[in-house]
């Protein structure tokens, strides 16, 4: 299966998401429960994951220009097929953020129903922290370039 | 009706690779195999560049097929 360079250029930024997913995500899930500030070294980890982001693209970038050198200029076709996966991931990303608004509400009535019975340890378990708002955008955000990659390498493949 | 075309055919008759018409006509390779292959319509603008490179009539090189 031979792979052009735009091609190659999605799989590493697919790769990029999945590695993102299963390097970085954990520590936000473990903090989901907290609030921003009682993290455990959020800043140290919000530059881990900048240096990384930055290592990894500059190698894998500067890879793919040594192993393709011939400059591949963007045409037509390439925007039709980014103007297509765009769209899907902005559906995706709509789509997403009416669930997550429809979950912050669910999450602020429930708590309000559970204060009004006065069932504290149930109150407790419904609190809403922004630790978790950031770990679900997250999951979102990362969800949706995979989906909108891959449907642009499937694109290229096919179109 | 389908939009086909017989670049492929007035391509090698002009003796160009995909590669050659694709940079003469600003456009990568890949989009060239996909117009061959009618898995690509091209806009008016590259239809109209590819019919003046190859020298030809746009109506002869794009035409409709009933399906």
């Amino acid at each position: 299966m031979g792979l052009s360079k735009k091609e190659i250029s999605i799989l590493i930024e697919i790769i990029f998401s999945i590695v993102f997913v299963f390097i970085f995500l954990p520590y936000f899930y473990e903090n989901q429960e907290i609030n921003l500030i009682l993290m455990d070294d959020l800043i140290g980890k919000i530059i881990e994951i900048l240096i990384f982001t930055i290592i990894y693209f500059s190698i894998a970038y500067s890879v793919l220009e040594v192993v393709y050198k011939k400059k591949e200029n963007k045409d037509e076709r390439d925007d039709m097929i980014n103007s297509k996966s765009y769209k899907l991931g902005y559906l995706l990303y709509e789509f997403s953020l009416f669930i997550f608004i429809g979950y912050v509400c669910s999450k602020f009535q429930n708590k309000e129903l559970l204060n009004l019975t006065g069932n504290q340890e149930l109150y407790n378990n419904f609190q809403l922290t922004d630790g978790g708002i950031v770990f679900f955008v997250l999951v979102l955000l990362a969800f949706i370039s995979i989906i909108k990659s891959l449907y642009q390498f499937y694109l290229h493949r096919t179109v | 009706m389908i939009l086909k075309n017989n670049l492929k055919e007035i391509r090698q008759k002009n003796r160009f690779t995909q590669e050659e018409l694709g940079t003469d006509v600003g456009v990568s390779r890949q989009t060239i195999i996909s117009i061959e292959r009618y898995r690509y319509k091209p806009t008016l603008e590259l239809a109209m560049k590819l019919a003046q490179k190859l020298n030809i009539k746009i109506e002869k090189l794009f035409y409709f097929e009933q399906e």
